[in-house]
């Protein structure tokens, strides 16, 4: 079985991300990371590998150079090869020029089962993977929590929806996005890290995907950033005091209608 | 001159420090609260193959340099030094010299085993009235047809009461002193060898450190571990320099730990009505924890990539030993001030740091050794 796992390289939740002064634009501080929800659809790569052992799995990222550490952390995890799709100068924002690229990959590559997580932790736009299964002419499913390979020809999940869960068999090819509770992404084992410090890991060019580069550079995009702002700060604490519960009944009930103005 | 690390290297670091986030961090506070051996992270951790980053990939290891020895070494301190000392009592000292001087059936019970954390090891020098001055040892070992009869104790032995096997040291001759000192591998099982005593300790909790009781042991010429007799302290120097770094590098990942503790805490306590990172005398603590970790992490792997390449260390790993543990004993010191009252209960990890950081003052030299060497080394004899 020939599976393609897309992932992305995002900053980490801890690094310390600042708008520049365009208002448009972000310096963020040197710690990246695999996007949370890609390590699921890797894990579920390699799962699918230990039941069907002639599979192969393909990490790819459409990214900066930076991002070929997402990939080696892939193929530390148990990838067999991983890509890196060049973004300098083109277009990063626009999703469905991400879909374009991704999905010319995937067409030009093969395969019978594409996997990524189903958003990015950074943009939170959740659209690339049901684009991308929309641009091949697939079937998709996202948010999948449950995943069985029946016979290698068709794959039963379980996807979370409003109120529930759906139980769905799909027929390969197909494309599907993972939740955190399908599975837990495993440590890499130090042969893994070994092999992932040695991996050549090659640069494509998109425009040797069959696109232009007027398809995919930033005139093309469809979206523009207008500004980007900060979270409201949270204000303080206030502890509410009292000699007995009463009393700080009476305080609470005063604040909240002469300071927070909500009653 | 070239301050980054390589690519290989800082993926590395960065696949180190995730696999302690995930693994290690969650479970410190457990493991130090019941100071019992984690036996099942133990097997969880071992299984990954971190056991064997010093030796040859020919026999399964991943022979790292020793910039990323030292990565690991401060990474896995970070997460719990209890655990942390255990695993790099197996990494290093108490397998090095099974490798480098045991034949392969040793190697295939002891080594190659203990590499996948199948077995656990360790390394057996402090006795009750020797821990510095190693000339004063008494545990002997004394020629007994083709093999030899060790008789002594061994105290402080990190691993001692659950190891499967040790490395001895034991005086061949008291008349020589320190030129007495040799090396004898000891299995679990082997009549006469058993466990004493185990310490409760302030700090390094999960580790199991106690005495080792050696009554008449025979153990055959095999098991004697070296080319010649007599070099036993000769051998020591082979990996001293790599322990001493190693401590620094361990006293680094505690700082470090408690470093992020601090800067979480100071960003959310809120004081007089704003976080208490706004205030001068908090910050001079961050300025002073920053500058010092800088220092020591700049001495450390500069000794390393001296080990590595092969380069005289003995000053800058004895040097960087000492400041690099200093300075983490400064760190939690300000992290309980920061902390305040609440650095003062064991619900908190501030006292944790704080007992963690002390047993470092100690291993791969004190530092009123490590002062004269270095003093005397730099003199020269007069």
């Amino acid at each position: 079985m020939n599976i393609i796992v897309f992932i992305k390289q995002v900053a980490d939740t801890e690094a310390r991300i600042i708008i520049k002064n365009d208002q448009k634009s972000l310096e963020i501080e040197n710690k990246y990371n695999m996007n949370f929800f890609d390590e699921f659809a890797v894990e579920e790569a390699i799962k699918t590998k230990e039941k069907f052992k002639d599979s192969q799995i393909t990490a790819c990222t459409y990214g900066p150079k930076k991002a070929i550490e997402a990939l080696r952390t892939a193929i530390a995890m148990g990838a067999d090869r991983a890509f890196l799709i060049d973004n300098t100068g083109l277009e990063t924002d626009d999703s469905l020029i991400v879909a374009k690229i991704l999905s010319a990959f995937a067409q030009k590559e093969g395969f019978d089962l594409i996997l990524c997580g189903r958003q990015a932790i950074d943009d939170e736009n959740a659209n690339v993977g049901a684009m991308v299964a929309e641009m091949l002419g697939i079937p998709h499913a996202s948010a999948v929590i449950g995943f069985e390979v029946m016979d290698g020809k068709a794959i039963k999940i379980d996807n979370e929806v409003e109120g529930g869960k759906e139980t769905v068999e799909v027929q390969l090819p197909a494309l599907f996005t993972t939740q955190k509770g399908l599975n837990t992404p495993r440590v890499p084992l130090i042969t893994g890290v070994m092999k992932a410090m040695k991996a050549v890991i090659p640069t494509v060019d998109p425009t040797t995907l069959g696109l232009t580069k007027e398809d995919i550079d930033l005139s093309a995009s469809g979206i523009e950033i207008i500004s980007l702002e900060s979270p409201q700060q949270r204000p303080p604490v206030k502890i509410i005091n009292g000699e007995t519960p009463e009393e700080k009944v009476r305080n609470l009930v005063r604040a909240l209608k002469e300071e927070a103005r909500v009653l | 001159m070239n301050f980054a690390l390589s690519e290989e290297q800082e993926f590395f670091k960065k696949t180190i420090a995730d696999t302690v986030d995930r693994m290690i961090v969650p479970k410190a506070q457990e493991i130090d609260e019941k100071d019992e051996f984690p036996w099942d992270l133990w097997r969880d951790f071992t299984g990954l193959g971190y056991i064997g980053l010093r030796y040859p990939e020919e026999i399964g290891g991943m022979n790292a340099d020793k910039v990323m020895c030292m990565t690991f070494y401060e990474e896995i301190a970070r997460g719990s030094v209890g655990f942390a000392q255990s695993v790099i009592m197996n990494i290093l000292m108490g397998t090095y010299f099974i490798f480098r001087f045991g034949s392969e059936a040793i190697k295939e019970r002891c080594l190659y085993p203990a590499m996948k954390g199948e077995k656990v090891s360790t390394m057996c020098f402090t006795e009750d009235q020797s821990g510095s001055d190693l000339g004063a040892t008494r545990t002997t070992a004394v020629k007994d047809g083709d093999g030899w009869r060790i008789n002594g104790t061994k105290m402080w032995i990190t691993n001692g009461p659950i190891c499967d096997f040790c490395t001895v040291l034991a005086t061949t001759d008291p008349s020589k002193g320190l030129k007495g000192l040799n090396f004898f591998l000891v299995e679990k099982g082997t009549p006469g060898f058993s466990s004493g005593q185990v310490l409760n300790k302030l700090g390094c909790r999960g580790t199991v450190t106690g005495e080792l009781v050696f009554d008449n042991v025979w153990v055959p010429q095999e098991n004697f571990l070296g080319e010649e007799l007599g070099k036993g302290v000769y051998y020591v120097g082979d990996i001293l320099d790599e322990v001493r770094l190693m401590t620094g590098a361990m006293a680094l990942g505690i700082a470090r730990g408690a470093y992020a503790e601090a800067l979480e805490f100071a960003k959310k306590r809120v004081a007089f009505g704003q976080p208490i990172g706004n205030f001068q005398l908090i910050r001079e603590k961050f300025a002073e924890m920053d500058t010092l970790m800088n220092a020591a992490r700049l001495m450390i792997y500069y000794g390393a990539w001296l080990l590595e390449n092969g380069m005289d260390s003995r000053i800058l790993a004895a040097e960087a030993k000492m400041f690099a543990t200093e300075a983490c004993l400064k760190v939690v010191d300000e992290l309980t001030r920061i902390y305040g009252a609440n650095a003062f209960a064991y619900e908190y990890s501030p006292q944790r740091y704080f007992r963690d950081a002390r047993f470092l003052l100690y291993g791969g030299g004190t530092h009123e050794v490590l002062r004269d060497f270095i003093g005397r080394t730099l003199i020269g004899k007069l």
